[in-house]
């Protein structure tokens, strides 16, 4: 062996490497994805068909004095924001799993790249995806009337706060498929995780008409507080709030993706 | 350039309380092929996932390339090709792009990537279905595709976990030549197999695992000599006499005459049939039959570990 082959790239080197492992990697998600057609088509418009037949059909029914408004879709957008978010965090880390179960994943940890590249090409990609899933969404609910208070720059907020709730929840069920046993547990554990994380917060009922326990809970969910702030851009308007829950969920997915790249720099959970 | 291309010291991996390999110290000389044999269990892909710094060794240690792989993982893994045991399913991508992208992940640079992708493909066969999804390739066109990319940044190591499952006869032969071209080259290779025949027709040197544990080491000859030599077994009216003519010669090693049977016991049965027949006749004996045993690695392997070979019929 000489020593040159051994030795470390330069700094410049390991960067460009750094770019091509991480292009290469977002490549293999996109041609995945857009392989599967029908997998596609369903992924970008069911958010927004949910927008239309929840915010027309279940709005005629509420009580506009509980929810505060009377504008029911423009309410319950920030939820149906939320429920793509947690369905795309999931539906994020699937990809991996079968990476996992297939073998592919220990042959991908086997080559020269660094093992944050996986984890960061499938964060970016997700968030890719729910920012595509979300314009749509906003669309929809712009051509069903909603008005949107904070107008255009607002939606660019409502926006980046769901890209910051994906980062984090995404990270989360990365780790979860990374160490989980299998698919068995991970879905499991991810189909028992989303209802409540999606109910036990201000989705669709404000914290006010929730009885005292279930507001308490809702309070710990980091979902009420991406609902909170997208409700007040969308309803409310501009306010110094905003600022205190931008930084929050910026904290919150720091944390998760800390955590989560922790957990990749450890052996892979399960069966080899 | 030192002469091992692995090389493992008392190299051992627990997984709760069983161990799956323990006190393991194998040594592959560089340009050599080296096979890893033994039943399932025995070791042979937790071994491989070490040397591939996927799993950290619960004791000893191990180089490749003369890089210790807890030290330098990452610089080891630049001098191995690995072909994992699972097939590397790459739903919806095709065999060009599969293979572009694992260029891109080994870091070849963007103007030979494409030339480097072309070569490996071709070389094994792959070109016709390129730009076919792998999702619809046969089980052997997939493993084929797995060899290729393993070729793909001409890696010091190629490290093969039971390369040829699932693989028709040609596509065996196939992979076998493209394993000795490659040591032919200069390149070094570990295979794990369960195919006895595989191994004696590829390695230079083998290792029997058994329990985690080194049971033992050499080439196939070696072994083989190790658990019996081979027999030219002649059928006669005169034993005896054929008896007497073949003691003394110099290449006879022992002769047992058992009633009409002259088994004559020698280094290479092949090449010592025709001789003893020249013998018989010269003796005026007239032969009824003549057949020839010898130990194959498939009694090496029974002898060693008290099992049958896992990918024996
Ligand atoms: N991740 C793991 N957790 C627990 N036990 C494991 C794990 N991986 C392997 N083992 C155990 O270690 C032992 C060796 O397994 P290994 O896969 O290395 O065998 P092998 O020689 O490759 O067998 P095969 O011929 O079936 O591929 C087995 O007893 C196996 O059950
Ligand atoms: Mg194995």
């Amino acid at each position: 062996m000489t020593v040159a082959s051994g030795a470390r790239p330069a700094r410049a080197t390991r960067l460009g490497q750094w770019a091509q492992e991480l292009r290469a990697l977002l490549r293999r998600w996109y041609l995945q994805l857009v392989r599967e057609r029908a997998h596609l088509v369903l992924t970008l418009c069911q958010p927004a068909f949910w927008l239309v037949f929840f915010g027309l059909g279940v709005g005629g029914l509420v009580d506009h004095a509980t929810v505060g408004t009377d504008d029911y879709t423009g309410f319950i957008l920030p939820g149906v924001i939320g429920s793509t978010v947690i369905g795309s965090a999931i539906s994020g880390a699937v990809p991996l799993l079968w990476d996992k179960e297939t073998g592919y994943l220990h042959k991908l940890l086997s080559m020269p790249i660094n093992r944050g590249s996986v984890l960061l090409s499938r964060l970016l990609f997700q968030v890719v995806v729910t920012g595509v899933q979300v314009a749509f969404i906003l669309l929809v609910a712009v051509v069903l009337g909603v008005r949107v208070a904070t107008g255009f720059p607002g939606l660019l907020l409502v926006s980046l706060v769901a890209a910051l709730l994906t980062v984090a929840l995404t990270a989360v069920f990365l780790a979860l498929a990374y160490h989980g046993p299998g698919h068995n547990t991970f879905f499991t554990v991810s189909g028992f995780a989303a209802l409540p994380l999606l109910l036990a917060s201000n989705a669709f009922v404000p914290l006010a008409a929730m009885p005292g326990w279930m507001a308490a809970v809702a309070r710990l969910n980091p979902l009420t507080y991406a609902n909170e702030a997208s409700r007040q851009l969308v309803l409310g308007g501009w306010h110094p709030r905003l600022v205190g829950y931008l930084v929050g969920l910026s904290l919150f997915a720091a944390v998760c993706v800390t955590a989560a790249s922790l957990a990749f720099r450890k052996q892979a959970g399960g069966a080899p | 350039m030192t002469g091992e291309a692995i090389t493992t010291t008392g190299l051992g991996r627990v997984f709760g309380d069983r161990h799956a390999v323990r006190d393991l110290d194998l040594r592959v000389p560089t340009g050599q092929v080296m096979g890893l044999l033994g039943p399932n269990g025995a070791g042979k892909t937790t071994t491989i996932r070490m040397l591939t710094t996927l799993l950290a060794p619960t004791s000893g240690s191990a180089r490749v390339a003369g890089l210790d792989v807890r030290r330098y993982p990452a610089r080891a893994r630049r001098h191995i090709g690995y072909v994992p045991q699972e097939k590397g399913v790459r739903h919806l991508l095709t065999g060009r792009e599969s293979a572009e992208i694992e260029a891109d992940l080994h870091h070849i640079p963007r103007r030979e990537r494409d030339r480097r992708v072309t070569e490996v493909l071709d070389l094994l066969g792959l070109l016709p279905d390129a730009d076919r999804l792998v999702s619809e390739y046969s089980g052997g066109l997939q493993r084929r595709l797995d060899l290729a990319c393993g070729l793909l940044h001409r890696p010091d190591v190629l490290i093969l976990d039971e390369p040829t499952l699932g693989l028709d006869v040609p596509s065996r032969r196939q992979v076998w030549d493209h394993v000795r071209q490659l040591r032919d080259g200069g390149g070094t290779v570990l295979l794990a197999t369960n195919y006895l025949d595989e191994a004696d027709a590829l390695c230079d040197r083998v290792t029997i695992l058994d329990r985690g544990r080194e049971v033992v080491t050499g080439t196939p000859a070696e072994l083989k000599r190790k658990v019996g030599a081979d027999v030219v077994v002649v059928r006669t009216r005169q034993p005896d006499r054929l008896g007497r003519a073949l003691a003394g010669l110099p290449w006879v090693r022992q002769v047992k005459v058992v009633d009409a049977d002259v088994s004559v016991f020698v280094a290479d049965a092949p090449s010592a049939l025709p001789a003893v027949m020249a013998e018989a006749r010269r003796h005026d004996v007239a032969v009824l039959r003549a057949t020839y045993e010898r130990p194959t690695l498939d009694d090496v392997f029974v002898h060693f570990t008290g099992h049958v070979a896992a990918g024996a019929q």
